[in-house]
């Protein structure tokens, strides 16, 4: 379960795009062992703060912190603190020249400096954990989409993260692939993975998640333990939204 | 004269200036190669001044003329004290000419690659010059071989600038000037033997280079 220490802290964070004022005064705390969802309408500017944690996008103004370091500004200082940071994209971004092993095992040889040996049978104990040891000799092109987001997972974890970043995740499979990828994701949930998940999957954000962010329009509208939120919305905005998603 | 009377006097000089084409052909290709990397790495690095640099190399070279370029190397530079031998003129703007190409092609394959890895790549903690050689460079070389092919064969094409200059030996279009200056009844026929020639090594490359393709394409 969750404790009190902070992993992700973000505190007085401001983002324009040109006129956009995409995110606006955004403060939020992430703790150790929290799964955190952030849900709300498309153009809410719920990836783009996902994306801030590990700097793909930078900031105008506030600052975030990791594990109360300040996020370093480039260079060398960032791609470590990157490699502490899991990332799981919509559309999974596997490395489409190198095999499913050599995906998972990149990270871990040219950042960790881990030799190769120990490397790959590590890559192979979580590919086993994801269920796609079977294809680890493949190309991601070969893969369906679900198996190719439970290796980019994979690949995640094999930097032994503080914590992970889950930007849209499923959005990009087809309705018989979500499941086998939130059922990863759930199990990592309950081993006190700290997370943070943009997603429209509300099964998941209910049943898994700590805490429910609810954006709209750059700004955190509401925020909730799950059962509260989904039940009982505060504000007319998120009770749309919920009216909105309803039919699905 | 005919075919044979042409190939029994000049057949050691045929063979002699297809050589001088391939392995001019291959150095600058080469060097070509090593510097579009180069130039393309400039383009797409994170600094503006480089990437500047790396732009303009490309307009520059991609839009001279190949001849005028080699006016250019080979009788302006000697107004500045610059004076280079008749082929390394000739290899110089060559290589100019092809890396200016060369860099367009390794755009147009990284372009290819996609946002979407480069930003996968940096989240496992890759720093620019780690995500450059491990993800972007591969891809673009592997993505890069039909059009490095064509760019290969341009190369060797574009050797024949060696007949505005005086080489010893004479590559195959300096050749056929040699051939019909000495032996006026020559007619078309030695053109048309170092045509063929031409043709022939464009098509073994042209092969070669689909085989390569296939074995190393990226699958997506």
């Amino acid at each position: 379960m969750a404790d009190q220490t902070p992993v992700i802290e973000l505190r007085h964070v401001d983002k324009h795009y040109g006129d956009l004022h995409v995110l606006q005064d955004i403060n939020l705390t992430v703790h150790k062992g929290e799964v955190l969802v952030l849900i709300g309408p498309s153009g809410s500017g719920k990836s783009t703060l996902c994306r801030t944690i590990n700097r793909l996008e930078t900031i105008d103004s506030g600052e975030i912190l990791i594990e109360g370091e300040p996020l370093p500004q480039e260079g060398k200082a960032l791609a470590q603190m990157r490699a502490e940071i899991g990332m799981v994209f919509q559309s999974f971004n596997l490395f489409a020249h190198k095999t499913i092993l050599q995906n998972v095992t990149l990270g871990p040889i040219e950042v960790l400096g881990i030799p190769k040996a120990e490397a790959a049978s590590r890559a192979m104990e979580l590919l086993r954990r994801v269920g796609v040891d079977a294809q680890a000799a493949k190309v991601p092109a070969q893969l369906s989409g679900g198996q190719q987001q439970r290796v980019a997972i994979a690949r995640s974890l094999a930097m032994q993260p503080k914590a992970m970043l889950f930007d849209e995740p499923t959005s990009a499979l087809d309705p018989e692939m979500i499941n086998e990828v939130l059922e990863v994701m759930v199990e990592l949930a309950r081993e006190g993975m700290t997370m943070v998940v943009v997603t429209h999957e509300m099964n998941f954000a209910r049943r898994v998640s700590n805490r429910v962010v609810f954006m709209a329009d750059g700004q955190i509208v509401e925020e909730n333990t799950p059962d509260e939120f989904f039940d009982h919305p505060k504000t007319a905005r998120a009770r749309d939204f919920l009216d909105s998603i309803k039919g699905h | 004269m005919d075919f044979a009377q042409i190939l029994e006097e000049y057949g050691q000089n045929y063979a002699t200036a297809i050589m001088q084409t391939l392995s001019m052909t291959a150095l600058c290709f080469c060097l070509a190669m090593v510097i579009s990397i180069l130039i393309t790495v400039m383009r797409v690095s994170p600094i503006k001044p480089l990437r500047l640099v790396g732009d303009l190399y490309v307009q520059i070279f991609r839009n001279i003329p190949g001849v005028a370029l080699l006016v250019l190397v080979a009788y302006a530079l000697p107004n500045i004290q610059i004076v280079l031998p008749w082929k390394t003129c000739v290899e110089v703007t060559v290589v100019l000419l092809a890396s200016a190409f060369g860099s367009e092609n390794f755009m147009t394959g990284i372009n290819a690659i996609g946002v979407g890895q480069i930003e996968a790549a940096r989240s496992i903690g890759l720093t620019f010059t780690q995500t450059m050689r491990k993800i972007v460079i591969p891809q673009a070389l592997r993505s890069a071989v039909l059009p490095m092919t064509n760019l290969l064969i341009a190369t060797m094409l574009t050797t024949a600038l060696g007949s505005q200059v005086p080489l010893n030996p004479q590559e195959l279009t300096g050749l056929v000037s040699y051939i019909t200056t000495r032996s006026t009844g020559a007619g078309i026929v030695p053109f048309i033997i170092s045509a063929v020639c031409y043709a022939g090594m464009s098509v073994l490359l042209g092969v070669l280079g689909n085989r390569i393709d296939k074995k190393v394409r990226v699958l997506r």
